[in-house]
């Protein structure tokens, strides 16, 4: 036989069905709520942007001029600067706190089938679905109650609380994607527990624990409700100074510092999607 | 390194409750040093909690394991010494391919210039050496599987178990690492078990196979003696094809084989491992390439029928026959080239190959 190329006539192209309504009124929706993301979240963030570059004394829309004055003048604003240093460092603490604990309790809850365990994973998630104010203002009440007077340990206590659950989140993600023979592959070439734990779980679960810091630092930094009642004048974090500068003289500044924890957001956000595939870790 | 002997395997009396469900139930078993043993059933049969038993990561709730002669039930799997190629390969994502390897070594604490020449030694083996920088996602299946086994055979286990190894490859590959598989097992003597489902896969491969169904081992022969001699009906559907036909015991005959009459009303000479009874119900079975087909009555143990189908498989036909009384009968020949299938409506009589018989199982 010889070598033969059939040549067969080109399948028709399947005709494009007619999108059904369900399908319309999807993207419908989709559109509205991307519509609305974008008015209400992306807008307002660079109405902030745009005003913090005015050349005059007012904080105003459409900004006049072009200046980074109010950037300079953030260098000079000692309260607002210290304030920044104790979000930070709230922050920071907050995140190796979140980390320490949210890591093994993902471990915990991923494992086991108990519905003890099933209800602490509930518990330790319930900081995202209640309000925070009410758990900042009982989390005062309390502490009055035990005789203490909010500091910064305790503050850090409590955005721990309501951090925790990020951490938690997509910990426990990465490890439901983590495959068991691995863990028994190990285990029967000879690793312990904890050198399986080291050698395997950890650096395939590691992209999972940093998005989770990730975004427990950001809660933490940008954290009101919670901060609002467990800070006093010695612990006062950034976005309640920025609220009271507001609130009092409508001061420029904190439009140029939202500008710069916006600018710094980005480029955090930016690095951790390079590094970690921030978003990946989250679905 | 202990290297080239193989070491014993001993199940005895193995029995694992899950609650009220009995997974496996009082499995005692001997595999040689070096010999492959598979483990046959379908999904289910607790092949697979077997092999968590075997490899310790299962506790058994009765019974012992013991490698030459000792019992490890007592050893963890990180001190047990089982290797196992587990069906995904798992290999770990987060390492190269020469890290793979060397991860046993090196969690067993191997100084590392020996640890270098042995992960060298075993790239060799399964010829993956110019592959020892990738990683494990940017191989093949085939690929994958050598690493793995050559990981597993790194820290010179005694026991190797494959679980399911070849399901996740296409056809032709697979045939191909069924024979690399053996080659490397006989070259190291090692002691291995290999659980599947895949009756081909088991008869290849194992010196021995244990047939399981329901938590029990049916048989435990050499291949050819699973196929030809099947000591349960289970079996003898699971491995091959067979045809089954429902009788009742009569009585011996003159020379006093036992005879069964089939629901047509034919009688025939069976064969029997267990002893019948005169009036019990059997089921009877025969392989479809264990009997000929005949234009005219061959004489005793023939069974008219009429063609329904012919099935022409290339170098064999399949001929599926209604015989009297409705049941159904499949007869595999082989084919000459050029010849013509036989219509539908033939009338012929299928008579059982003078080396193979009717065999008879209880109902």
């Amino acid at each position: 036989m010889s070598e033969q190329t059939l040549v067969m006539p080109a399948p028709p192209l399947p005709r494009r069905a007619a999108p059904s309504f369900e399908a319309w009124s999807l993207r419908c929706v989709f559109g509205v709520l991307a519509a609305l993301a974008l008015v209400f979240l992306v807008a307002p963030t660079l109405v902030i942007l745009l005003t913090s570059f005015t050349a005059t004394e007012s904080l105003r829309f459409p900004p006049e001029g072009f200046s980074l004055r109010w950037y300079a003048a953030l260098l000079d604003a000692d309260q607002m600067q210290a304030a920044a240093w104790n979000s930070l460092v709230v922050a920071l603490w907050t995140t190796v706190l979140c980390v320490l604990l949210g890591t093994p309790a993902a471990i915990a809850i991923a494992r086991s089938k108990s519905p003890w365990v099933r209800a602490c994973d509930v518990l330790f998630m319930s900081p995202l679905l209640l309000p925070a104010l009410a758990f900042g203002f009982a989390a005062l009440i309390f502490i009055h109650r035990l005789g203490l007077r909010p500091d910064l340990p305790l503050l850090v206590l409590g955005h721990v609380i309501v951090c925790t659950p990020f951490v938690l989140r997509t910990t426990i993600a990465a490890l439901t994607q983590l495959e068991p023979s691995l863990l028994d592959a190990s285990r029967s070439l000879g690793a312990s527990e904890w050198t399986t734990f080291r050698r395997v779980t950890l650096p395939l679960i590691a992209r999972g624990i940093g998005a989770g810091a990730f975004l427990a630092f950001m809660a933490s930094f940008d954290n009101v409700p919670v901060s609002l009642f467990l800070a006093d004048e010695r612990t006062e974090v950034l976005p309640i100074h920025l609220w009271q500068q507001i609130e009092n003289n409508l001061d420029v500044r904190t439009a140029a510092a939202s500008g710069l924890i916006v600018l710094l957001t980005l480029t955090l956000m930016v690095i951790a999607e390079r590094t970690a595939g921030l978003t990946r870790q989250m679905r | 390194m202990s290297g080239q002997r193989g070491h014993e395997l001993q199940l005895e009396a193995i029995t694992q409750r899950f609650h009220d469900f009995v997974a496996v139930r009082d499995i005692n078993l001997r595999i040689g040093a070096g010999e492959l043993v598979a483990l046959l059933g379908p999904s289910g049969c607790g092949k697979s909690t077997l092999l968590r038993i075997i490899s310790g990561f299962m506790r058994q709730t009765e019974g012992r394991v013991l490698f030459d002669g000792e019992p490890v039930d007592h050893l963890s799997p990180s001190r047990r010494g089982v290797g196992i190629v587990f069906q995904n390969y798992a290999l770990f994502p987060h390492l190269s391919i020469r890290q793979n390897i060397a991860y046993g070594l090196e969690v067993q604490g191997v100084a590392k210039a020996k640890r270098d020449a042995r992960v060298d030694e075993m790239l060799a083996l399964v010829h993956m050496s110019e592959f020892a920088g990738r990683f494990p996602r940017q191989l093949s299946g085939g690929q994958q599987q050598r690493v793995a086994l050559a990981r597993c055979l790194a820290v010179d286990p005694k026991i190797l178990l494959l679980d399911e190894p070849f399901g996740a490859l296409d056809k032709n590959l697979r045939l191909d690492m069924q024979i690399e598989v053996k080659r490397l097992q006989r070259e190291y003597g090692i002691t291995t078990v290999l659980v599947t489902h895949d009756q081909e896969e088991a008869l290849s491969m194992a010196d021995r196979v244990a047939v399981m169904s329901r938590g029990r081992v049916e048989q435990i022969a050499s291949p050819t003696d699973i196929y030809d001699r099947p000591a349960t009906l289970f079996v003898n559907q699971f491995v091959g094809s067979t045809n089954v036909l429902d009788g009742t015991v009569s009585t011996a005959d003159a020379d006093g084989s036992p005879v069964v009459a089939l629901a047509g009303g034919r009688r025939i000479r069976v064969a029997s491992d267990a002893p019948l009874t005169a009036g019990s119900a059997v089921r009877v079975s025969i392989r479809p390439e264990h009997l000929h087909l005949h234009a005219e009555a061959p004489g005793a143990d023939a069974l008219p029928g009429a063609v329904q189908t012919a099935l022409p498989l290339g170098a064999l036909v399949v001929y599926d026959l209604a015989l009297e009384g409705g049941a159904a009968l499949k007869v595999s020949v082989p084919r000459q080239r050029g010849e013509a299938l036989l219509p539908a409506g033939a009338q012929v009589w299928a008579a059982p190959q003078p080396s193979a018989g009717y065999r008879a199982f209880p109902a």
